[in-house]
Parts: structure tokens; C-alpha cells; sequence
């Protein structure tokens, strides 16, 4: 598989001087097209500092992230949003959906921000990822009607309506119970297979992490696991 | 346009909010409209009253005689002054009226009946009787008419400043709105007044000018005094103190406006404020899918146009309905809205709502999305 997102030496310290600290030390990983993967780590181990790397929403102290081989390092904010907007969908652990709007407009968002207009073409997307993920018929209610498993389902609708080349993924199922964590997951398998979209998720649960094809541990800054078929070291 | 549909979105899904800054800006808008529009009718009012019926510059002889080419220098004076409306050649003298032992004395003006009309709206402000000056025939104001019993029609006797006994037929009765011009002041023709005065046909006593901008009255009679055989006066001289009050009025006029200005804009940029607070959480995430810094900051500025406009045009009614419902109460002048200055109100509202939203912008410009998307 091509390689999609390259990361090189990524370091991040918060802070100068005597109250520097130090979140991300050193991290080097690459990720396929197409890769199922999760980020574990414990609270504090820099995980979420690796993923807002990742994501283009901070910039690294030292080290760099490419995207599909270009450099995202030089670009200013304008650009990595651009890129954000672009290649990349966020689903995050509180859904994080806009409540002035509907299932329908929250979904086609990011497409509007990206400069899409919002005609039968984007409608016909947003129902298809809808339907996808068996959301069809909610199109017109307010998001705040949800119930807690629509809403992190309407969250990765609208992460995957610009057919982003990733999915980064904040404990997902944080907010979830058993049952729709484990639906959850399901479906990103499945939207995986059939879209061809990578999925990077950050968890701190071993089990759920269990679930990717590859698990990538984060401890103390530093990437201290990179695990391939389902295995991880027990004392972990 | 996304920042302007996420913008009256968030205005809509706050009814109360935006209803009451919307309403904070249009009793802003409506009373800057009124107390602008009440001042400028009231100075108006005033205006008219004091010199609406006068000449604003008087050009008289330098050494206290006849005014030398007088016919002539009114012409030029219309031909080559702009702001000048009329410029009469008049002859004037003093006369008096005497019943047993009561005398009143009158200034008679002697000029040509359309030049006059110009200067003191006479033609409309006849209330008996019609607007004539034929030879032998006299206006009198309505004080002087009730204090000798006179009507239009009627035969009064004046002395004039030989002395002698001249006798005259009221052809009308005016109303100048100034009780002291109206038991004064009387016109009359101009050959009559040569008569009088023992003038020939071209000399006459002064020349009066009717100005298009009565402020204007200092800087014509600078410019006609440029001539050595005349002098000019001009009725803001005359007038200082009317002037000082009048100028007083309008700086009180507009530090009210300012002040009232300055509330409006400290309520749209608390609103805004407030309301770019609650959002942050809606705007961060709008970030971290890829919405740019300008695109975030434009939403508030959206929001402000929109409060501007909405709550300026809403003050523009109110305004009107402040204004009309002014005209029903029972004072001596009503309201005139001047649709430029009303517009300018607006105007000015609506900039005011967009000023205030430079604060909401900066701080949304600034905001990191991660503050957001890590916390519920």
C-alpha cells in the first residue's frame, strides 16, 4: 500500500525554560493508504499531543509530519486548514456536533467549508453516507434530538463526506456504552473496507485498541510499540 | 456565503437575544433620528421666525445718503453672488401715525413688489386683504391694523418726515410671525417712497438681499462691503447672541448623539462579545474541519451587519413614529425628518454594529481549536 502519512522525528515541548515540558519526544512512524490503526496510550502519555500533530491542528517543536510525501511543516495555518479540511476527518470523543443545525447540515459541513455549494450533488453524498451509516430518515432533525450513538454516528458522517484520505480519532466511544462502542467499531471497519479510508484511533482501552490491525503505544512521549496482527506486549 | 448562513443561524436559534439588541439599536437609531431631527426643526423654526422675514445683508451708503447705482448693484449682486436669492433697491423711511393723542410710529419700506415678496414672503403671508402695492396703496402688519382699527380697504393718514399729512389705502394686512414687525413695519410702492423722500428715479435709500444659505450672511457682506461707497450689514452681527445660543444648541444636539451613539455601540460589542463566548466551542470546531481564521471572523461580522442593519432600519420606524406622533401634541412648529440625516443615522448605526464587532473577530481569529475539541 502507498504510504500516506509520514511522521519524522516528532517532538513537542510546551512551555520554555524552566517550566518546559517536554509531551512528544521522537516519534517516527509511517501509515498506508487504507490502514486500520489505533494510537494506545494512558492518560498524560502524549497520545493527544501525537494526534493533534497528525491532524494539523499544532505544530511540532521540532520534527515533521507529510502528508502522501509533501512536507506540511512550512505551511501556515490558512494551508493546514486547507489540508485539514482536505485529507483529513475528525471524530471526536464528545461528537462535537453544531446544535443551531441539522443532521443533514452538520453532515455536509466541512463540504461547505471547503467552498462546496450546496446542491443535489452534496445532497445526494450526504444521504449516501447517511444511509452508510444507517442514519437515513434523520436527515432533517436538530442535532441535539439524539440519542449519544446517533450523535458519534452523525460525527463520523460528517468526518467522511469530503472522502478524507484519514480518519483521526479521539476516543471515539468514550461517551458510549458497551453495546454502541462496540457498533461503533464495527463500522469503522466496515467504512474502512468499503471506502478505502485509513483510520488512525487514539484510545486508552487495550481491548478496543485490540480491534485494529495495528497498535502504535505511546508512553511518556515516546512511541515505544509499533504492533502489527493484533498483538500486543502484556506488559504493555 | 457559509460565515453569513452560520451567522443568522446563530442570531435565529437566540430569538431573545438578538431581539433585544436589535431593540437596543433601534431606540438608539430612533432617538438619534429624533433629537437630530428636533433640533435642526426647532433651529429651523427659529431661524425663520428671526430672519425668514428680513433681509439677511443691508448694503447702505458709505456717507448715509442715497445708495449711488442702487438698481444697478442689486442686478449685479443677483448675477454674480451664488448664494444670494434677491437683491431689491428699496427706499425707506420713518413715519408716524397719529390718533388724538396716541402716535405709532411705522418704518415704511418703498421697493418693488416681487423683489419684496422674495425678501418677506409677503404673497403668502397676506391674511386679509391681497398682496398690491399700486401707487398710494400700503400693507400693514396685523398689530399696527388692530391697534388703529384698520382693515383692508380702509384709508389711514401718516405723517412723513417733512411733516406733512399723507394718506394711504390698506390694500392688505400680513402677518410676519414677529408681533414687533407686525405693528412696525408697512410697505408701500417705490415711486411712492421717492415721493417722500424727494428722491430721483435712481436714487434709493439702501439695497436688501435675501441670502439661499442665511448662514452665509457674514461672508456675502464681506464680499459686497468690498465696494468703498457701501456699507454691509449683515444680520448675523446683528444677531450674536442668537447665534451663540443656536451654536450652543447644536453642540448639546450632538454630544447627546454622540453619547447615545457610543451606548449603542458598547450594547452590540458586549452582545457580540458575549455571544462570540458562548459560540467558542461551535467556532473551534468549525476550525479544526478545516474553517479559516478570516472565515470564522467573518461570521461575527455578519452578525454584526445584521444587527446593524436589522436594528437600524427597525430604528428608522421608530424614529418616524416618535416624529408623527410629536406632530399630534400641541406645539407651536412640528418635526421635519430629513431623509439624508435619517439615512445618515442609519448609516452610521449600521457602522457602529460593524465596528463593534472587531473584538469578537480578534478573539475568534485567535482561537485554537485544540482548546475545544479537548474538552466536552
Amino acid at each position: 500500500m502507498a504510504e500516506l502519512l509520514r511522521a519524522e522525528s516528532l517532538e513537542k515541548i510546551y512551555g520554555t525554560g524552566e517550566t518546559a515540558t517536554r509531551a512528544l519526544a521522537d516519534v517516527s512512524f509511517e501509515l498506508a493508504e487504507g490502514e486500520f490503526a489505533s494510537i494506545i496510550g494512558q492518560s498524560g502519555s502524549g497520545k493527544s499531543t501525537l494526534l493533534n500533530l497528525l491532524g494539523l491542528l499544532d505544530t511540532p517543536t521540532s520534527g515533521r509530519t507529510l502528508y502522501r510525501g509533501e512536507d506540511t511543516a512550512s505551511r501556515g495555518r490558512r494551508e493546514r486548514a486547507r489540508l485539514r479540511n482536505s485529507l483529513i476527518g475528525f471524530v471526536f470523543q464528545f461528537h462535537h456536533l453544531l446544535p443551531e443545525f441539522s443532521v443533514f447540515e452538520n453532515v455536509i459541513m466541512p463540504s461547505l467549508i471547503a467552498g462546496a455549494r450546496s446542491d443535489t450533488d452534496l445532497r445526494s453524498r450526504a444521504e449516501e453516507t447517511l444511509g452508510l451509516l444507517g442514519l437515513s430518515g434523520l436527515e432533517g432533525k436538530s442535532a441535539t434530538a439524539l440519542s449519544g450513538g446517533q450523535k458519534q454516528r452523525v460525527a463520523i458522517a460528517r468526518a467522511l463526506i469530503n472522502r478524507p484520505a484519514l480518519i483521526l480519532a479521539d476516543e471515539p466511544t468514550g461517551n458510549l456504552d458497551t453495546t454502541n462502542t462496540a457498533a461503533v467499531y464495527a463500522l469503522f471497519r466496515s467504512v474502512s473496507a468499503q471506502t478505502g479510508t485509513a483510520f488512525l484511533i487514539v484510545t486508552h482501552d487495550r481491548a478496543v485498541a485490540q480491534q485494529t490491525d495495528r497498535v502504535l503505544e505511546v508512553r511518556d512521549g515516546r512511541l515505544v510499540q509499533d504492533v502489527r496482527n493484533r498483538y500486543i506486549s502484556a506488559s504493555g | 456565503m457559509l460565515s453569513l448562513r452560520i451567522a443568522s443561524r446563530f442570531l435565529r436559534m437566540s430569538p431573545a437575544q438578538t431581539g433585544l439588541i436589535v431593540a437596543g439599536i433601534a431606540v438608539g437609531i430612533a432617538v438619534q433620528i429624533f433629537v437630530g431631527s428636533l433640533i435642526t426643526s426647532l433651529q429651523a423654526d427659529l431661524i425663520d421666525t428671526t430672519v425668514g422675514s428680513s433681509p439677511h445683508v443691508t448694503l447702505t451708503a458709505s456717507d448715509a445718503g442715497p445708495v449711488a447705482g442702487a438698481q444697478q448693484i442689486a442686478g449685479r449682486i443677483e448675477k454674480s453672488e451664488p448664494l444670494a436669492a434677491s437683491a431689491v433697491a428699496v427706499r425707506t423711511f420713518s413715519a408716524i401715525s397719529v390718533e388724538g393723542d396716541d402716535s405709532v410710529p411705522l418704518s415704511i419700506t418703498g421697493g418693488d413688489s416681487t423683489g419684496l415678496d422674495i425678501i418677506y414672503g409677503l404673497s403668502t403671508r397676506v391674511v386679509r386683504g391681497d398682496y398690491s402695492l399700486e401707487a398710494g396703496e400700503i400693507l400693514v402688519g396685523t398689530g399696527f391694523a388692530e391697534s388703529r382699527d384698520a382693515d383692508a380697504g380702509d384709508t389711514i393718514e401718516l405723517l412723513t418726515p417733512d411733516g406733512s399729512p399723507r394718506s394711504f389705502v390698506v390694500s392688505g394686512i400680513f402677518d410676519l410671525g414677529a408681533a414687533a414687525a407686525n405693528e412696525r413695519i408697512a410697505f408701500i410702492d417705490p415711486d411712492t417712497a421717492a415721493e417722500v423722500l424727494s428722491m430721483s428715479d435712481g436714487e434709493y435709500s439702501a439695497v436688501y438681499v435675501k441670502l439661499t444659505d442665511v448662514f452665509a450672511s457674514a461672508d456675502v457682506a464681506q464680499r459686497l462691503a468690498a465696494d468703498p461707497d457701501v456699507e454691509a450689514i449683515d444680520w448675523q452681527s446683528q444677531n450674536s447672541e442668537l447665534l451663540t445660543g443656536l451654536q450652543a444648541q447644536s453642540g448639546s444636539s450632538a454630544l447627546i448623539q454622540v453619547f447615545v451613539l457610543v451606548a449603542v455601540a458598547l450594547g452590540i460589542a458586549s452582545t457580540l462579545a458575549i455571544s462570540a463566548v458562548q459560540k467558542t466551542r461551535q467556532i473551534g470546531i468549525l476550525k479544526a474541519m478545516g474553517m479559516g481564521d478570516a472565515q470564522a471572523g467573518l461570521i461575527f461580522l455578519w452578525q454584526a451587519a445584521i444587527l446593524g442593519v436589522g436594528g437600524s432600519l427597525a430604528g428608522l420606524g421608530l424614529g418616524w413614529l416618535l416624529i408623527a406622533g410629536f406632530g399630534m401634541a400641541p406645539v407651536p412648529f412640528s418635526i421635519r425628518i430629513e431623509p439624508g440625516f435619517a439615512a445618515l443615522s442609519a448609516c452610521v448605526g449600521v457602522l457602529v454594529a460593524l465596528a463593534s464587532s472587531i473584538i469578537p473577530i480578534r478573539k475568534t481569529s485567535r482561537l485554537d481549536p485544540i482548546e475545544v475539541i479537548q474538552s466536552g
